[in-house]
Formats: C-alpha cells, structure tokens, sequence
C-alpha cells in the first residue's frame, strides 16, 4: 500500500517549477513581449518559459494572441507590413528577433504545422523530401530513409508506404495533415509549432494526430494552439491561457484544468461568462 | 475564488447543475429525517415509527441511483471543468456517503423494536444525547454543503472529535454494564451496535465536510490534520 502512494504521489509531484527552469529543462524563453498590429496592441507584455521535450498548449477566445504568439516563434509576423515587435524570444539563449539571425535557419529549427493541411502538388514522397531537397541533398538512399523515418514519425507509413509517388491530393484530411506533419519532421527541427492542426479534420483523424502529438514529444518540443479545451487538456504537460493579449495563467496542465488560480481561466474553461 | 453554478453560457448546463444539486439536498434531507425517526423512534420505543425507517430506506438508495447517473450524464456531456468538475466529483462522492448514512439510521432504528429493562433506558438516553451530536452534524454539513461554505464545513470536520469521546465514553459505560449483568449481553449489544452505527455515521458527514471543501477550495484535505486544514481555509 505505502509503495502505491508514493507512486501516486511521485505522479503528482512531477511537474516543472515553470517560473524556474533550468537552461537544460528549457527550449524557449519569452520575455516582456509586445506586439502591436499598426496602432492595435495585439500582445501585452508576455514572459513564459517553454520547456523542452514536452507539449504546451495555447488557449483562449478568438482574438486573444494565441496564434500571434505562436507564430512570433518562427517570426511569422515577419510578413505582416504593419507588425511591430518588442521584447525577445530567446531559443539557446539568443535573441530570435536579433538583426544577425537568419530566418530561413531558423524556421528550419522550429517547423510549423497550420489549420489546413497544405501539402504542395506533388507526390507523398517529394512532399517529405522537399526540405532536403532545398538543403541540395541528393543521395537516393538517404532520402529514402528519411521518407521513411518521417512517414513512420508522423503515423503514415503504413498507410501511403505503397503508393509513395501517387499525389499527395489523394489523401484524406487527416492524411494529409499528418504528411504535412511528416514534411516539417524531416528537416529535424528542434521545435514544432502546430496552430489548430486539428479544426479541420474528423473526430477520428483528430485521435490520430492528438496520439501522433504524444509521440512527438520524445524528440521534439511541440507548442500548439487549439480552439478545443479537451483537446488542450488531453495532449498537453502545461497550458497557458490568453485574453485580450495577454498571458493570464501558465500552469501544468492537470491543475490548470482542475483548480486554475485565476477567476478568468476558471470561466472560460467552464464555459462561463464574467 | 466565488463559484456561481449559474452563469454557463450554456443555459441547459446551468440546469443540468441547478438540478443534480438539488436532488442532492433532497436526499440529504431525506437521509436527515430517517436519521432523526430513527432516534425518536428508540427514544420513545416507537416500533411503527421504527419499521417505517426500514420501509423508506429503499428512497434513499433510489435517489443515489439516479443521482450517480445524472452525474455521469453531465460528464459525458458537458466535459466539465475547474470547479464543475469539482462539484460533480464532490456530489458523486456524496451521496455514496449519504446512502450509507441511510442504511445506518436503519440499523439504528432496529433497537426500537426491542424492549429495555428499566434501568437499561439510562444507556438508551446517553445514546440519544450522541444521536442528537450526530444529527447535528449532518444537518450541519447538508447546510455547509448547500451554501458551498468552506468554513462551516470545516466546523463539522472538527465536530466529530466531540462524537468520537462521546463513543468512546458510551462504550466504556455498555461494557461495564454487560460486566455486571452477563445475562444483558444479547439485547445491549443491539445497543452497542446502534452506537457504533452513529460514531459511523458522524465519520461519514466528516467525509462529506471535506468534499464541501474539496469543492470551495480546490484542495484535497482527507487524511490532513486540522492544523493544516485550518490553514487552506
């Protein structure tokens, strides 16, 4: 009896200190960013510390920042004319907002899946290639096995291993996103960024990838974003809720979902107005 | 942190609570009156009053039925979350107490039906003064439960220790009287029985006062000491 509470006891204690990570627990630190659209602030002043080899989850209502925030990790918001951005991501200690970082490595390193699948027109395997390819790899034997490796990495295999140069169109949604998936593994980021990769897919495709998002996380940190709580609930180590631009309640998962400290977490995970 | 079970923007939800919670403060005040029958049937030697415990202990099981299920409906539907959660888990866990309060205010009953010697009415009115401690308690915690008010609960938590001595003293005072009377044995040890049943049943509304808690607080407090209950609340 005493050996199976401690072990229930060793369950619940393991979790990180979150405001205290140690540089080999942490894969991400955001620090007193903001970020404005234009003259519309759209995040207010957010630290957090990402940690590495787990999945955290970004919740919130529309329009809070979850995506902005999410996309700011491979300086997506690059690309929008009228962003400005204060504050820094840090990824091994440096800034990813510094002047000498190159984008195109670093959104080698931290790959990202969006709400649609979007595989390109070609076949399943030069899909999975495509980023080696870029890189001027062209040893058959090497890329084989990295379709492979990446197909299997992403729960595909076994489904497309036959049919590797039919069209990638062909595949069901789910597929689709879990090749999207295989595609941005390939390349061997450090950190994947998934925003809504399941709103458009069925209940089962949904399983699928959340089980594909458990895997993932042996080799990669995964950050995703999701309009669906249990979803949030079910595939995540911590969840940060978001309003209005800013960062609320960062907690591990399980007490974020049971016992948040904050009146406006609580109410929106009940399913509450304020 | 304040909870409202009302301000879902799912109205439906908010009925689905509305309602669950109240069938649990019938049951509570159904398992209260059984309690207090069951005292005064003893009390007076009342074996009517006594048999109708026994024949209305079938509603408190029936109302633990349906609640357990409407509980796992609002599970399967609605998901629930932070302190919804809580008060699903609490009121399952709940009225899984408050049947077993029923089932002992029925064996507590039983004693009615039995006839006591004159000077045997004296350990009869010393178990009626623990019946009222413990009947006390429950009304008490059923209160602490429908105001979802931490503080009170915690008033019941430490009740029990009164009933505890009260056990122990009423223990001591049956043994003795069956030391000197070994022929007493059989019918007091009905008497022994009911005790027990009552001590059991303050220990049952001590468990409820921590789900009270466990809902308001967010904190679970079973097998904590009071000092440290004291300071979660």
């Amino acid at each position: 009896m005493i050996t199976v509470a401690t072990e229930v006891n060793a369950a619940n204690t393991h979790k990180l200190d979150l405001t205290n990570l140690t540089p080999e627990q942490t894969a991400l630190q955001i620090k007193n960013l903001d970020l404005y659209y234009g003259e519309k602030q759209a995040l207010a002043n957010v630290s957090m510390d990402i940690p590495k080899g787990q999945v955290t989850a970004f919740i919130g209502p529309s329009g809070c920042g979850k995506s902005t925030l999410l996309r700011c990790i491979n300086r997506m918001n690059d690309l929008v004319d009228t962003c400005r951005i204060e504050g820094q991501i840090l990824l091994h200690g440096e800034n990813i907002y510094d002047k000498r970082v190159d984008v195109a490595a670093l959104r080698r390193n931290v790959g990202m899946v969006f709400q649609r699948p979007n595989p390109f027109p070609k076949s399943i395997y030069e899909n999975v290639v495509y980023g080696l390819r870029l890189q001027g790899i062209k040893d058959k034997r090497k890329l084989d096995e990295v379709v492979e490796k990446s197909l299997r990495g992403a729960a595909l295999w076994d489904e497309v291993k036959d049919r590797l140069h039919d069209s990638a169109f062909g595949l069901s949604g789910g597929q689709q996103q879990r090749l999207v998936i295989a595609r941005s593994i390939a390349i061997e980021p450090e950190v994947l960024l998934l925003d809504e990769p399941t709103s458009a897919l069925d209940p089962i495709s949904t399983l699928v990838i959340e089980e594909l998002i458990s895997d993932l996380k042996d080799k990669y940190t995964v950050v995703i974003v999701t309009h669906n709580m249990q979803q949030a609930a079910r595939v995540s180590d911590q969840t940060a809720f978001m309003y209005m631009g800013e960062l609320i309640e960062y907690a591990d998962t399980n007490t974020l979902f049971t016992t948040p400290s904050k009146k406006k977490t609580e109410d929106y995970i009940t399913g509450r107005y304020g | 942190m304040e909870h409202n079970i009302n301000k879902h923007i799912s109205g439906k939800f908010n009925e689905e609570l509305e309602n669950v919670r109240n069938h649990v403060l019938s049951m509570g005040g159904l398992v209260e009156q059984q309690l207090n029958s069951a005292l005064d049937a003893v009390a007076k030697g009342d074996g009517e009053l006594a048999k109708k415990v026994k024949e209305n202990d079938y509603r408190v099981n029936a109302m633990e039925v349906n609640i357990d299920e409407e509980c796992t409906r609002i599970i399967a539907k609605r998901q629930p979350a932070a302190s919804d959660l809580r008060l699903v888990v609490a009121i399952a866990k709940t009225i899984a107490d408050l049947e077993r309060i029923g089932d002992e205010a029925e064996r507590i009953a039983k004693v009615a039906l039995d006839s006591f010697t004159k000077d045997q009415q004296g350990l009869l009115a010393n178990m009626e003064n623990m019946g009222r401690l413990v009947s006390k308690m429950l009304h008490d915690v059923l209160d602490a439960f429908a105001r979802m008010d931490a503080q009170k609960a915690f008033e019941v938590h430490k009740a029990d220790e009164k009933v505890d001595r009260e056990y122990e003293a009423l223990t001591r005072q049956i043994m003795t009287y069956m030391m000197e009377d070994p022929r007493s044995i059989p019918r007091v040890m009905e008497l022994i029985w009911s005790v027990r049943s009552l001590e059991r049943i303050g220990d049952r509304c001590q468990n409820i006062s921590e789900y009270v808690i466990y809902f308001v607080k967010g904190k679970d407090i079973r097998h904590v000491s009071q000092d440290m209950i004291a300071k979660t609340i």
